[in-house]
């Protein structure tokens, strides 16, 4: 099928869709049914949050590697330990940046696809 | 491009309007994206159900209380619009499941193809069949993307189907009305020669 053919169908569809229904109180009906939104609990999230963070601290405190790490660094010096801190810290920023760059790039390609339309 | 900037513009009203439901539960800025979204949804609604105005509206109300309750899961991920067609479309299978009534849809009209139509309502008629007698899949297919004007992407989330599906459905609608339509092009060409 040519292009102008297909055109000349989706011309003949198009017209023949009659476009939006008029209101006629439709919206008003449908208000006066909506019943009270629930709100979501959002203690799950704080508590599980709260517990993560918690248990990591206290896993992280009695480690002697994180200790020494933290002293040398704030200290200055280059040692073993503060460089595994430096590392998993510089780690951790690159990942949150890759994440937050990829999460950027799908609202981007969506942004695109609606000004495609 | 002017259509374009409206869409994205739409687009925008349509974002903000959520996030002040979700943040406030303000139902005035809900009744707008209702009053927004209701002339097209019962359009879909009313092709769907082909022209069953009442059910269409049943339905669309369901679609807009159903959205209501579960606007927390609206991502942004496609655009409002869609998202709220493509609820549309699940409470209309849902309904047409309940009634068990696919048959008349895939059946529908036999078209008389010996019609010789002379004007625009005769055309519009025979349109009409000849939609009818394309499958359920191709007719929800060329509704959503030709008439409701809808990116293939879009009607392929609204409809749950693959996005080459989807193109597959179109081209072969759009070749079966082709080839049901011709009786008319060929009256309406003799017409013009004359």
């Amino acid at each position: 099928m040519n292009n102008e053919m297909e055109d000349a169908i989706d011309h003949l569809l198009r017209e023949q869709f009659e476009g939006p229904v008029p209101d006629d109180g439709f919206c008003d009906h449908v208000m006066t049914r909506l019943s009270a939104r629930r709100r979501r609990n959002t203690w799950p999230l704080a508590a599980g949050t709260f517990a993560g963070l918690t248990t990591c601290w206290f896993s992280l405190w009695f480690s002697p590697i994180t200790y020494a790490g933290w002293r040398d660094w704030s200290t200055g010096e280059l040692s073993a330990p503060a460089m595994v801190l430096a590392i998993s810290t510089i780690s951790m920023s690159i990942l949150a940046l890759v994440w937050t760059i990829t999460e950027a790039d799908d609202r981007y390609d969506l942004a695109s696809r609606r000004m495609i339309r | 491009m002017i259509c374009v900037i409206d869409n994205l513009a739409d687009a925008r009203v349509d974002d903000a309007l959520v996030a002040r439901v979700l943040m406030t539960d303000d139902r005035r800025a809900f009744e707008q994206l209702v009053r927004r979204h209701q002339g097209m949804v019962r359009a879909q609604l009313r092709r769907l159900v082909h022209g069953d105005n009442a059910k269409a509206d049943d339905l669309a109300q369901e679609t807009f209380l159903l959205a209501w309750r579960k606007l927390h899961q609206f991502r942004g991920e496609a655009r409002f619009s869609t998202w709220i067609y493509r609820i549309a479309y699940s409470c209309f299978l849902q309904a047409r499941r309940k009634r068990s009534s696919a048959k008349e849809d895939i059946d529908g009209d036999a078209l008389d193809r010996r019609t010789s139509p002379h004007g625009a309502a005769e055309l519009r008629i025979d349109v009409n069949r000849a939609m009818r007698c394309l499958s359920a899949p191709e007719q929800n297919v060329l509704l959503h993307v030709v008439q409701l004007g809808l990116s293939h992407d879009e009607a392929a989330y609204v409809l749950a189907m693959p996005l080459g599906t989807v193109k597959s459905h179109a081209k072969r609608g759009k070749a079966k009305l082709r080839a049901l339509l011709a009786d008319w092009q060929e009256t309406s060409e003799e017409e013009r020669a004359r």
